[in-house]
């Protein structure tokens, strides 16, 4: 047991970090990382998606009939993200506003149908809540540090505090959406880069995205 | 107030396929953005299919929204609303292809299930309801977030073939180069903000 | 295995239990929600009105005090008042186009109407950290004491954000128009 909640901690934050090994899951934080706090709390209310709802799959995998499998799980992804959203309106409605429509976007994550097909399907409740509480906080840390290097550069401050003692200039380009680009793309090939065996020559490009992107030009050769 | 009624659809196209396009400003649907851009012709086709769905699953999820969510009160279930009716959709969008345009589904159909969990569709709902827009902007807003996205993700594996033989440090294939490239882009894209003054 | 029947009753079962759960929750935070927009609203007129109020509290003890609602043809015009009853400013509702949609916020003037006294915005629909950094504190504060004597402001009083040129021009025209609207009804006198 001890093992298995091992195994999943240092599978989910590093070995296959959803991040930075497999390519998932960026479209719906992105765009919030110019500042810690926004990234903090987005990366917190997904873990708390992420862990519940594969907690919730998890206990039911026994029952819920096979074909109507993914709508089923995207209607307990999305209960919990609308949870959330009513929390963060009601208590801190400043926060609220500045994520906006984001909030909502935790339901398209595909971390989190990710980890419900691919573990909570298979395994047991509690295992399941860790592994898909470990798996968001990989990713929470991966754009935490993201987020540090865009505030600390763009504002000069971290988490809100001024920390620009010198009165150094800002560099405006890292509140703007390209730095964000090219920030994920530097930490993804010092990631493959310290890690990957030198032999396999393809990095660790994820399975899915492999899958997919494989699928899609196998049929257009078809098709043509 | 309130309506929206201000800004003019056609700035709206406009803003979403170039100033603020959805994918390099807004960092929506990046999943199949990294992952299914080696290709230009795959790519390509991801872009058509992403624009056909996104403009009609954003018209009915305003329809949906106006007609059905708001007099019922039901604003707080929104999430789940839009899902349903997104993933819906696709499923009708592919099989009336599957019936009448069997030319267009082989070149588009197996696309369809990789964008219901494409969260630049789910996020063009949304952004419409806190926007506040009305039916034209909306459906402009739809066409130019689609063609926006089929315009980057074009570019994007354009280069990527150009480059894909070429040698690159260990660790930067695939993935990496694509993020610095699509940050390159999004750069470019910045400049588009100085032609489109808005009025 | 399991049958159609089955499939039908749990999808029906489970859509009625998460939505009952939160049509609860939804009830149970509706008056915080509607108390933070109220609150949100107060804190905007204040700090427009160069007050800046830390706690819930204070915004609601402060706003009761010194600020009085006055309806001219109308628009609500908010005065800020000292101890002594003089009039100290002005704050009005500002609206007009964004890039994507309606920006909408408050503007303060001072009681002589020669300076502008702060802006602040209570909803938009900007690209963040594009437009939406309209938000952030150091874009506001430049327009704290702008003179309004040589108007419309341009940018060459207010710098605008890199890269959202829109929203910057968006946000001086909505504030020149909404000063062009509100001064001479202060001429009159309230």
């Amino acid at each position: 047991m001890i093992n298995n909640i091992r195994e999943a901690f240092f599978r989910n934050l590093w070995t296959e970090n959803q991040v930075v090994r497999q390519i998932l899951g960026i479209c719906s934080i992105l765009a919030v990382t110019n500042l810690m706090v926004n990234t903090l709390v987005m990366g917190l209310g997904l873990m708390f998606v992420i862990s519940l709802s594969s907690l919730t799959i998890s206990a039911l995998r026994n029952y819920i009939p096979h074909r109507v499998r993914m709508i089923v799980q995207t209607f307990i992804i999305a209960s919990y993200v609308i949870l959330v959203d009513i929390f963060l309106k009601a208590n801190y409605p400043e926060l609220s506003r500045a994520l906006g429509p984001y909030i909502g976007l935790i339901i398209t994550n595909c971390i989190i149908m990710g980890r419900a097909e691919a573990f909570a399907q298979k395994n047991t409740p509690f295992i399941s809540m860790l592994d898909g509480l470990f798996a968001g906080l990989g990713y929470t840390i991966v754009l935490m540090m993201i987020s540090f290097v865009r505030e600390l550069l763009g504002f000069g401050s971290i988490f809100g505090v001024n920390v620009n003692f010198l009165q150094l200039d800002t560099w405006t380009i890292m509140v703007m959406p390209p730095a964000a680009f090219f920030i994920i793309g530097v930490m993804i090939w010092v990631a493959t880069a310290l890690s990957t065996p030198k032999q396999t020559s393809q990095p660790a490009v994820q399975a899915l995205s492999r899958g997919q992107q494989a699928l899609a030009n196998q049929q257009v050769k078809a098709g043509n | 107030m309130g309506q929206g009624m201000e800004v003019s659809p056609i700035v709206i196209l406009f803003a979403a396929i170039f100033t603020s396009n959805m994918v390099l400003a807004n960092f929506l649907g990046m999943c199949s953005f990294i992952s299914v851009s080696n290709e230009y012709k795959t790519a390509s086709g991801l872009g058509k299919a992403v624009t056909l769905v996104m403009v009609v699953t954003t018209v009915l999820n305003w329809l949906v929204y106006r007609w059905i969510v708001l007099p019922l009160g039901l604003e707080y279930l929104r999430f789940i609303i839009f899902i349903v009716v997104i993933a819906a959709t696709v499923q009708i969008i592919e099989m009336v292809l599957d019936r009448y345009l069997p030319d267009l589904y082989i070149k588009l159909g197996i696309f369809l299930p990789l964008i219901t969990v494409n969260c630049a569709i789910l996020g063009i709902s949304l952004f419409m309801v806190i926007r506040d827009y009305g039916f034209f902007q909306t459906l402009f807003f739809g066409i130019g977030s689609g063609l926006g996205w089929w315009l980057a993700i074009s570019a994007l594996a354009a280069i990527r073939e150009k480059i894909a033989k070429n040698k690159l440090p260990y660790g930067l294939e695939g993935p990496a180069i694509s993020f610095i490239i699509t940050g390159i882009i999004a750069l470019a894209f910045i400049g588009f903000s100085g032609i489109f003054i808005i009025q | 295995m399991k049958g159609y029947t089955y499939t039908i009753v749990f999808t029906f079962l489970i859509s009625a239990i998460l939505t009952t759960v939160l049509a609860v929750a939804n009830q149970y935070y509706q008056p915080k929600i509607q108390r933070n927009e109220e609150v949100a609203f107060k804190r905007a007129v204040l700090y427009v009105l160069d007050i800046t109020p830390e706690t819930e509290d204070q915004v609601e003890t402060v706003f009761a005090q010194s600020i009085r609602a006055h309806s001219v043809d109308g628009a609500e015009v908010y005065v800020r008042e000292g101890q002594d009853g003089q009039i100290q400013g002005y704050a009005v509702l500002m609206y007009g186009s964004g890039v994507w949609g309606s920006i909408q916020g408050y503007l303060g003037v001072s009681a002589d109407r020669r300076v502008l006294l702060g802006i602040e915005f209570i909803a938009h629909s900007e690209t963040p950290g594009l437009g939406g950094r309209i938000d952030e504190s150091t874009y506001k504060e430049q327009f704290r004491g702008v003179p309004l004597l040589d108007r419309p402001i341009s940018d060459g009083d207010v710098d605008g954000i890199t890269g959202a040129t829109g929203t910057s021009n968006a946000v001086l025209r909505i504030v020149n128009n909404t000063i062009d609207q509100l001064l001479p009804k202060l001429e009159v006198g309230l």
